[in-house]
């Protein structure tokens, strides 16, 4: 019992270094990464703006859509639109070890980014209006714009490549 | 080669169908190409169902056109193309290998661009553009990352593609400089220059081609809308 006890307490200082150790390395790297991961996250929030609205559109195909699924979807879109702009902050461009095709005009033409930011924000609480109201043929029309305010985005801040 | 012109005869080779549906093909896959690389997805997809339709109907055409639009007068097995490729490279131009349509290595390429061309366009209706909206009609059966990978093989084969058309361009080159056979006026007019013989080859009523399109534009029409 004694010697367990003992053992016990010459094993405690050790853990809390190796402890200690750990959690400063992973601060430390945590750190160093934080760009990649502001990168990942950003990609991240994409897709789910792409799946929700590719959801969207496909509730719009039907002849009787799932009103549900559609103001849950509008809003979702409302909401990353909105926090859009947050997934750029400066030097999170090119050049940190992770694949990226935000272009560097995002940052050398910020007003004409913050605009498209905007237009987006703006088409997407029109979907969401429609969506609330239940109107399909507002609908359709309002996902065909925001369908084209990120587009018109992508083809003047998303690069061709993830390299250059 | 036509400047002996007493011994040559004009002869009617490809039909207007036949020429049209090449013609078509090229400036809808122009169309296709700088509008899905500039993201103009709305017209990508009008150009893109057109090469659907042009296909569609080469490949009926195919089977019920023209002599020289059928696949059985110009789709030759491996023993009668290899044949055709060592008379090619004989240097024999004394004797044109050439039959008055396509010729076998011709037939290989039609069959790989009129299958690459019909893949790209499947692959389109099962595609997700990245902003999720644009997408092709039958997008909506598959997931968001499942229509990502039909846009990824989309553009991949797309590659294949050009690859293709660069060999064709070769080998119409080929035959203008190596042959002195020239074989892109014939495309646009539909004559050729020949040593007279027993007669040029046969063509389809021109109905036929106007049912077959008709027939065709139909399909496509209630395909492409299907409602469920
Ligand atoms: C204000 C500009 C802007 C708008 C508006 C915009 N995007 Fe993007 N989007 C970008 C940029 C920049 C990237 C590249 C991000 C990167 O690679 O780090 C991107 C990338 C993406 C990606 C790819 C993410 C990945 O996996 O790498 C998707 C999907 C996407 N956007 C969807 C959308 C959808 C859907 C909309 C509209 C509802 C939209 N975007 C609107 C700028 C925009
Ligand atoms: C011969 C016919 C076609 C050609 C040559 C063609 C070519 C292309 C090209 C070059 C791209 C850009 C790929 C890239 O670099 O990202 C593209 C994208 C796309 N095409 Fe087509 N296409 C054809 C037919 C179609 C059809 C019939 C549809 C369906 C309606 C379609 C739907 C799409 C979609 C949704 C995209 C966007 C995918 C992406 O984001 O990469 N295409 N196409």
């Amino acid at each position: 019992m004694s010697n367990l006890a003992t053992r016990k307490g010459t094993f405690r200082p050790l853990m809390l270094l190796i402890a200690a150790a750990l959690v400063i390395g992973a601060a430390g790297s945590a750190g160093a990464a934080g760009i990649p991961q502001i990168v990942h996250a950003r990609q991240i929030h994409f897709k789910t703006l792409g799946k929700t609205a590719k959801s969207l559109r496909d509730q719009i195909w039907r002849s009787h859509p799932n009103w549900n699924v559609v103001a849950n979807d509008a809003n979702q879109i409302e909401r990353l639109a909105s926090a859009l702009p947050s997934w750029f902050p400066a030097g999170s461009g090119k050049g940190h070890g992770i694949r990226t095709r935000a272009s560097a005009t995002i940052w050398s033409q910020p007003q004409q980014f913050a605009r498209a930011a905007r237009r987006l924000f703006n088409r997407a609480k029109d979907l969401n209006q429609a969506a609330a109201g239940r109107n399909l043929r507002a609908l359709r029309l309002r996902i065909r714009a925001l369908g084209q305010a990120c587009a018109s985005c992508h083809r003047r801040f998303r690069a061709h490549s993830s390299w250059w | 080669m036509n400047a002996t012109g007493a011994t040559h005869e004009r002869v009617r080779v490809w039909d207007f169908p036949t020429r049209i549906v090449h013609w078509a093909i090229v400036i809808l896959f122009g169309i296709c190409w700088w509008t899905g690389e500039t993201e103009h997805m709305h017209w990508h997809r009008i150009a893109g169902y057109g090469v659907l339709g042009a296909i569609l109907f080469r490949l009926g055409w195919g089977l019920c056109g023209g002599e020289t639009a059928r696949f059985r007068s110009f789709v030759r097995g491996p023993a009668a193309t290899f044949q055709y490729v060592r008379k090619l490279l004989g240097h024999d131009r004394a004797d044109p290998p050439s039959p008055i349509g396509h010729n076998p290595l011709g037939a290989l390429s039609i069959l790989a661009m009129l299958g690459l061309l019909l893949t790209q366009t499947v692959l389109g209706l099962f595609a997700v553009d990245v902003d999720g909206v644009a997408s092709g009609p039958f997008a909506r059966w598959v997931s968001f990352a499942t229509g990502r990978r039909f846009a990824h093989w989309h553009a991949a084969n797309f590659h294949l593609l050009l690859a293709l058309i660069g060999m064709h361009l070769t080998a119409i080159a080929f035959y203008r400089f190596a042959r002195s056979e020239n074989l892109l006026p014939a495309m646009i007019h539909g004559f050729k220059w020949r040593t007279p013989s027993a007669g040029g080859p046969y063509f389809a009523p021109w109905w036929r081609a106007a049912l077959l399109a008709a027939g065709i534009a139909t399909c496509l029409a209630l395909l492409l809308n299907i409602r469920w």
